[in-house]
């Protein structure tokens, strides 16, 4: 029923940056895998949970290609997560999903395609990426922007070096000034202003967007300079959610409810929403 | 000539309703707090009073219910449902606004994913729903389009009779048919009639409100700020409400058992909303006050086409500092435009 979460077996774990870790996590049972391969899509979330912790939300970090198993990216800062942090491979956690809409990628086939990220947001993005590096030959050129606070916060950093040795994908990494190390060979500096050094043309290119609140505004803007329209940037919203299905209550911005209108919205729907309730 | 149900006769249809497997909940006081109670005798419930301080909303969407009972050793989890049992309950009583209420919420627990802990509740109740005949200063159903003998969310619908010997009794569903087919006898023909349902005047203009709300600019007028200063974001009026629906889950219990639970909630606390950066959209009282009146005549109604109000007035007649629905509903109507 509605709120019985699917059992998880923890598969491995990574270390992705200072508190922050990844999890691998597979299906215990052969139906909640079916169900999950049936309906799983780019850009959903789920509830991971710890029963006699509670559960919390993120994105599926894994692509829509590869579902024999769910990865989750999360920062250790509260109960659930501190006790997701600590479980070892073996140990049996929760998987409530996938709800939520999902990045439309059978629309951007034929189209380059920028993905913007900041810190802790890759993951989502990287889902994303993934799905279409994995159908690669469907899609035009492929722009990564990343940019974390210091060299040490940038996640998944084996798979950005996968990338930087592509020739078919353009990585390009920043981190904010201060926080680059003596052998950094890349950018310094915050995103946006990055952005609009290396962006491509925005003619038939879809921008993808993750970030904290704040980059997301002003790289919303930078985005706007370069000549994007706000129906061709995808971005995706979180709120503390605890049914994940449209009847708890409290994530909504303005009259959209997160969990279920959500939570992947083009600018042009994200710059009609109320703001103050942002 | 209608079908009548006379005082005289209630214990009777208690018995019979009984005997046919229905346990009846009614109105009575229980520690100095008048709600829905299982009773036995007609001399337990408390039938003269305007509305109970709470309402059946308890005994469909609980205050905590238990969801799920789990076991957990080292590699192994063993969970197992708490699904509700569909209990046979006649709610006797019940005032049109409550049963409003039912019906209000009833799209919510339903939409896209159903809530069975909710209709498992829903399925065998039958709501026997007397109209109001008085009503208080606080009463404010024909502001929300709904009225003191409305039928809406009800299976019998009582009228009280105007020489006060009992009620006329009207089935509106089929739960109400088969449950007055368990009482023939106890039923008579008549033609006493009913009295004229209580006069509750007009308190504010709902379609203005609504489309002042809908109104974008509005989302960011001072007025929020204004009329929310004396809240204390105690939240009664959402515990109180028969509509608010709002819900937390929490896991009672250790790492190796125990119980999760679906807890009532409120927009008024400000943990609601809080992200785990310390971020929150809506940190203040007057952004949680507007969330409440947004969601109820804005939102709501784009998503269900109904007000998530019934027009009770508990959020104002019980409110610790004078506040309430009415009065900002009252406040937004006034507005010079």
């Amino acid at each position: 029923m509605i709120y019985n979460p699917f059992p998880m077996r923890v598969v491995s774990k990574r270390d992705e940056a200072p508190g922050v870790r990844t999890l691998r996590l597979e299906f215990v049972k052969q139906e909640d895998h079916d169900y999950f391969s049936t309906n799983y899509r780019t850009g959903m979330f789920g509830l991971y949970g710890i029963f006699g912790e509670g559960e919390s939300t993120f994105c599926v970090a894994s692509p829509e290609t590869r579902k024999e198993y769910i990865e989750c990216t999360f920062r250790q800062s509260g109960r659930v997560t501190t006790t997701l942090a600590n479980a070892d491979a073996g140990d049996i956690v929760t998987f409530r999903g996938p709800y939520g809409n999902r990045f439309p990628i059978e629309e951007f086939e034929g189209k380059n395609l920028l993905f913007i990220a900041g810190g802790i947001a890759l993951p989502p993005t990287r889902s994303v990426i993934w799905s279409c590096l994995d159908q690669r030959e469907k899609f035009g050129n492929v722009t990564i922007v990343y940019g974390a606070r210091t060299v040490a916060d940038l996640v998944y950093k084996d798979e950005l070096d996968e990338w930087k040795r592509r020739d078919d994908v353009n990585l390009v990494l920043t981190v904010d000034p201060g926080g680059e190390t003596p052998d950094w060979q890349d950018h310094v500096g915050f995103v946006p202003s990055v952005l609009e050094k290396v962006a491509p043309s925005p003619d038939n290119t879809i921008a993808v967007l993750c970030g904290p609140p704040i980059m997301i505004k002003f790289t919303l803007n930078a985005l706007e300079k370069l000549g994007f329209s706000a129906e061709n940037v995808y971005t995706t919203l979180e709120n503390r959610m605890k049914c994940g299905v449209g009847k708890c209550g409290r994530c909504n911005v303005g009259s959209v409810y997160i969990c279920k209108e959500g939570p992947v919205f083009t600018a042009a729907e994200v710059q009609a929403m109320p703001q103050a309730d942002l | 000539m209608t079908r009548i149900l006379l005082h005289t006769r209630l214990d009777d249809c208690l018995a019979a309703w009984r005997a046919s497997g229905y346990s009846v909940l009614a109105p009575s006081k229980s520690h100095e707090l008048t709600r829905f109670n299982e009773v036995q005798h007609a001399s337990d419930m408390a039938l003269d009073l305007v509305l109970p301080e709470r309402t059946i909303k308890d005994h469909f969407f609980p205050q905590t219910e238990p969801l799920i009972r789990y076991r957990i050793k080292k590699h192994e989890i063993d969970t197992e449902e708490m699904v509700p049992p569909e209990l046979k309950r006649i709610f006797f009583g019940v005032r049109p606004c409550d049963a409003s209420g039912l019906a209000i919420d009833d799209p919510l627990f339903g939409w896209d994913y159903k809530d069975e802990y909710w209709f498992r509740r829903r399925g065998n109740s039958v709501i026997v729903t007397i109209a109001c005949t008085s009503a208080d200063d606080f009463c404010m159903c024909t502001s929300v389009q709904l009225s003191p003998d409305s039928t809406k969310g009800s299976d019998v619908m009582l009228t009280p009779l105007k020489d006060g010997r009992g009620w006329q009794v009207l089935a509106l569903t089929d739960r109400g048919n088969a449950l007055l087919e368990t009482i023939p006898s106890i039923l008579q023909e008549s033609d006493a009639e009913p009295a004229p349902p209580a006069s509750v005047p007009v308190k504010f203009d709902i379609d203005k409100v609504t489309a002042w709300l809908a109104d974008p600019a509005s989302f960011e007028s001072h007025f929020w700020k204004e009329i929310s200063q004396r809240c204390i974001g105690c939240a009664s009026c959402t515990f109180l409400c028969p509509t608010c629906h709002c819900f937390d889950i929490q896991d009672e219990g250790d790492t190796y058992s125990g119980i999760r639970r679906k807890n009532w909630d409120s927009c008024s606390f400000a943990m609601f909303t809080m992200h785990t950066s310390g971020h929150n959209p809506r940190n203040t009282q007057s952004t949680r006050w507007r969330q409440r009146i947004m969601h109820k005549f804005n939102y709501y109604r784009g998503k269900f086409d109904v007000n998530s109000c019934s027009g009770c007035g508990r959020c104002t007649r019980q409110c610790p500092v004078d506040m309430g629905i009415t009065e900002t509903l009252q406040s937004i109507s006034n507005l010079p435009r």
